[in-house]
């Protein structure tokens, strides 16, 4: 029986042994709700000359909700309850859409959620998974695999070391991207000004911290 | 007659029906647009009501349901299905809650313009641009922006949006997925509007086919069913009941007819001769009505031929006087005289039905009258020949003579017949239900199992009150449309106060030319808007020169002739603004629906203020053209009586004989009306039929019955007679009576109980009094 096990475990090691990192990676950025992490984000437009970055609280509610509250330059609420997208911003009305119409943002959502939950296999049902760096600076890299997603985001990569993502970034393929920088209080404490390259750079780890 | 000559008349008759079929089957066309069953209007606002019921969007409108594995696949499911069905020609036009951009198409992008409020609020200055573009920067830098960025260079300040946003109606179901659902969150939702007309079942037959196959093909799941609700999908399915069970019940009835037909005459040759008056009376009806009216429909087909049942009791009369050495000419030259006044009666009563006012009702009248007069015809000249001179004599039976002995011995309570005639009038008169069945629904009833479904269904979706409409008349559209824009703060109090929940009218998609130009001309010529918008983008991180698109559409809007209502043919717009605004006898009626109507008297104001504006009750004008159109049978039948009489009158020159004739059959009405009517049945058009059918009947049986008084043989032959009718009509009509289908079960009820009383009443009232000489 014992020996059945450890032989069991053995080939297991085996056969995912070039993964075995991503497993055990992905078991240490688990957080179990509620979390609350301070973001900034970064969106560059071919529609805008200067990136906008806003910042606010991440939170991911003991239901499963997850809540992105934005506080500077304005204040706007996005809740994700199930597939029900509810955006209240301040001046105007709440408006509610759901995710079928987003499918980028349902992959940021559900990569996002699966991160959160340690849970590869919903991760690996979306995404082609590719997993770089050490434990001390890492980066997962995940492609859609779905064709109609593929059209609106090219890839997701998350950066971090240790147990903490760092940086959450969405290539869409028009060039567009946006980079929301975690456990970061302001756009001041990220590289200025906001070049794409030097985001890019900071999330990697190349300077600071 | 020899038998060659007999041979050769029997082919010629069959080969003359052989060819009358095959000509009515190349001409005939039936109609099935049950409204032909119902009252003509007089007023126009009967029209527009029975436009309305017919043709009106209501009376289109499919409510669907898609159900049976997860909401998510349900949603993508809901999704295809209405790309398809936009594709499909049966259906003017459907959504699932869905507020797509892709639905507006190229040439009416700019006229975002002109048919937005925006412009009546605001102007395209620098503050307006400014506070726009800002609030674009935070969708940009929201996880939506993926959403609208392909969209912003051409519409900064999303009207188009807008603009698909106010075309959602007021009342929505819960979205989920992006698609109706309803509030459990199990089924999705949508609407349908076909093109066929609710009450034309075959329109509705393919667009019920085309439905569902291009739900199989867009399935998702396999598990997944659609269904669905309203006056179009009830229309195909009572046709599809009522024909299946007519046609079970019907062939129950035949197989119950050859066998009663085979006892009492005990000969194959007769049973097949018993059939060729009642052939040759269907034949020559419809090619009669066909002839006349063009189409039949298919009710007509339907009750006429329930009603020229009596001619099977024609043949039958001769069969059962028939006996050997008597020459079957002879028979019918001694039968005819009392025959004929039971044709030419009958005949004469539903003539009356020519000026009902009903359309299905004159063809009904002219199908019978044909039909029993070529049925009479053909059982004086042309059957006689065929019939063998042989035949067992009734009045030999033994069991028959024993039989007439007991009924002779009857008391004959004429007292009795009296009370029981003033205790029906009575109960009638005091009874303080209702007599009659005023709903229109009850001449096209749908179970209740079903209607209470649709009506939860229109909670869920919000669909428009089936019961209450504001009617706008005016001299054109324009005049139309203003009065409706000018409807909307006083409608919107009533929102407010809850009085009401939302309403539509066609303004609300369409504004009038007036408004349209008004806010043509307060965009801004080309060279001051690209001012204000480079001024606005001062300081702003957009690109310069992003929004060429925009300023290209503007310049393009403002070039725009406005939109009227013939513009909007083949747009999303079409079908909505259609049904809510028309054109009728040179004016236009625009229609204001509501959803959720709780108080309607909170709307007298704005019918009294406005001119030209009035509440339309559908169900109390339902009520009154029913109730008229009952009072204008009423008195058709009232005259068919006083004709009935006359002419029994004239063939019996007798005022005692012609009240023993008609005695039986005016207290058997009034039987089975009143128990109807203690039975909790509401009168409808179909009981009237019955009644009407039940009531020739019995004057059949009166007159035989009348004519047999003296002879003791005649008498047997005549009972024989009398009971193969009365029992093969009692058989048939029985089975009908144990349908579950209502119409069926009222004809059915109502001239079942009408035969059995008629029976027994031409036996007890009918024998001349102290003349009944035999057995005492």
């Amino acid at each position: 029986m014992r020996l059945a096990t450890v032989t069991l475990t053995l080939t297991t090691v085996t056969l995912h042994a070039a993964d075995l990192d991503a497993t055990a990676l992905l078991a240490r950025l688990t957080r179990p709700p509620p979390d609350t992490t301070a973001f900034v984000e970064v969106r560059y437009s071919a529609l805008l000359d200067r990136p906008i970055a806003v910042s606010g609280q991440l939170e991911h509610l003991e239901d499963g909700a997850l809540v992105r509250r934005v506080e500077v330059p304005y204040r706007e609420t996005m809740e994700l309850r199930g597939e029900n997208v509810l955006v209240d911003r301040a001046g105007s009305k709440p408006r509610s859409f759901s995710l079928d119409r987003a499918p980028e943002l349902r992959g940021m959502l559900s990569s996002f959620g699966s991160l959160l939950k340690g849970d590869r296999k919903s991760l690996e049902r979306y995404f082609v998974m590719t997993v770089l760096g050490s434990d001390a600076r890492w980066r997962i890299e995940l492609i859609p695999r779905d064709e109609k997603l593929k059209r609106r985001l090219d890839t997701i990569v998350v950066d971090g070391s240790l147990d903490r993502p760092r940086c959450f970034t969405l290539n869409e393929p028009d060039g567009d991207a946006s980079v929301m920088a975690l456990g970061v209080q302001g756009p001041t404490e990220l590289p200025q000004p906001l070049e794409r390259a030097s985001l890019a750079a900071w999330c990697s780890g190349d300077t600071g911290h | 007659m020899t038998r060659i000559r007999q041979g050769l008349l029997l082919a010629v008759w069959i080969a003359a029906l052989g060819v009358l079929g095959w000509a009515v089957d190349r001409n005939l066309v039936v109609g099935s647009d049950l409204r032909l069953f119902m009252p003509s209007p007089r007023t126009p606002q009967e029209r527009l009501l029975l436009e309305e019921i017919g043709e009106g969007p209501a009376s289109r409108m499919l409510l669907l349901t898609i159900s049976g594995a997860d909401p998510e696949s349900a949603a993508t499911t809901s999704r295809a299905l209405v790309a398809a069905l936009r594709k499909s020609e049966e259906f003017r036009w459907v959504t699932n809650g869905e507020s797509s951009l892709d639905e507006i198409p190229d040439r009416l992008l700019a006229y975002r313009y002109l048919l937005s409020p925006t412009l009546d609020l605001a102007a395209y200055d620098e503050s307006f641009l400014r506070a726009q573009l800002d609030e674009r920067l935070r969708d940009l830098a929201s996880p939506a922006a993926g959403l609208l960025e392909t969209w912003l260079p051409r519409d900064p300040t999303l009207e188009l949006l807008k603009l698909a946003e106010s075309w959602q109606p007021q009342i929505q179901p819960q979205l989920l997925f992006d698609v109706w659902f309803d509030s459990a969150g199990h089924h999705a939702l949508l609407v349908a509007e076909t093109r066929a007309p609710g009450f034309d079942p075959q329109g509705q037959r393919t667009a019920a086919d085309t439905l569902q196959q291009a739900f199989a093909s867009v399935r998702t799941a396999p598990d997944l069913t659609l269904e669905a609700s309203g006056p179009g999908a009830f229309s195909v399915l009572m046709q599809e009941r009522t024909q299946g069970e007519a046609q079970r019940l019907g062939s129950l009835a035949a197989a119950g007819m050859v066998i009663l037909l085979l006892v009492a005459y005990r000969s194959v040759p007769v049973l097949v001769l018993g059939l060729l008056p009642l052939v040759s009376a269907g034949l020559a009806g419809l090619a009669v009505v066909s002839a006349v009216f063009g189409t039949v429909h298919g009710i007509t087909l339907a009750f006429g031929f329930t009603l020229i049942g009596v001619a099977q009791d024609y043949p039958m009369h001769l069969f059962s006087h028939q006996r050997y050495g008597l020459d079957p000419r002879d028979n019918v030259r001694a039968l005819w005289p009392t025959l004929a006044t039971g044709v030419a009666s009958t005949c004469v009563a539903y003539v009356a039905f020519l000026f009902s006012g009903v359309r299905g009702l004159a063809q009904l009248s002219v199908f019978t009258v044909a039909g029993l007069a070529v049925a009479g015809l053909t059982t004086r000249y042309l059957l006689p020949p065929l019939v063998p001179a042989r035949g067992r004599d009734a009045a030999e039976s033994e069991l028959l003579g024993r039989l007439w002995q007991r009924i002779a011995g009857l008391p004959r309570p004429l007292w009795l017949g009296v009370t029981v005639a003033m205790l029906c009038v009575g109960l009638l008169w005091l009874s303080p239900r209702p007599l009659w069945q005023d709903e229109l629904g009850g001449l096209t009833p749908v179970p209740r199992v079903l209607i209470e479904k649709d009506t939860a269904l229109r909670r869920e979706l919000g669909a428009p009150d089936v019961r209450y409409l504001l009617v706008i008349q005016g001299r054109d559209d324009q005049a139309v449309l203003a009065h409706a824009a000018g409807l909307d703060p006083q409608l919107s109090v009533l929102v407010a106060e809850r009085a009401l929940e939302g309403f539509d009218h066609a303004a609300r998609y369409l504004p009038t030319r007036a408004r349209q130009e008004h806010r043509r001309a307060a965009l801004p010529d080309p060279e001051v808007l690209r001012k204000s918008l480079d001024a606005a983008m001062r300081q702003m991180p957009f690109r310069s020169g992003v929004f060429a698109s925009f300023l290209e559409d503007v310049e393009r809007a403002r070039q725009l002739p406005s939109l009227g209502p013939q513009d909007l043919a083949g747009t999303p717009l079409e079908a909505r603004v259609d049904s809510l605004l028309f054109e009728q006898d040179g004016h236009w009626t625009g229609l204001v629906t509501m959803t959720g109507l709780k108080n309607p008297a909170a709307l007298a104001h704005l019918v009294n203020d406005g001119t030209g504006i009035t509440l339309l009750d559908l169900k109390q004008a339902s009520e009154d053209l029913v109730a008229h159109q009952r009072e204008r049978i009423l008195w058709c039948l009232a005259g068919a009586a006083v004709l009935l009489a006359l002419v029994v009158y004239v063939a019996l020159r007798d005022a005692a004989r012609v009240r023993r004739v008609l005695a039986p059959m005016a207290l058997t009405t009034l039987v089975v009306l009143a128990l109807l009517h203690v039975a909790g049945v509401s009168l409808s058009l179909f009981h009237l039929i019955a009644l009407v059918l039940a009531a020739g009947l019995g004057l059949d049986y009166a007159l035989f019955f009348e004519r047999a008084a003296d002879d003791p043989a005649e008498q047997r032959r005549t009972l024989h007679a009398v009971l193969v009718c009365s029992l093969s009509t009692l058989m048939v009509f029985a089975l009908l009576a144990l349908s579950t289908l209502p119409v069926l079960k009222a004809i059915g009820l109502t001239v079942a109980a009408g035969v059995v009383c008629n029976f027994v009443l031409a036996l007890l009232l009918t024998r001349p009094s102290g003349t009944s000489s035999d057995g005492r």
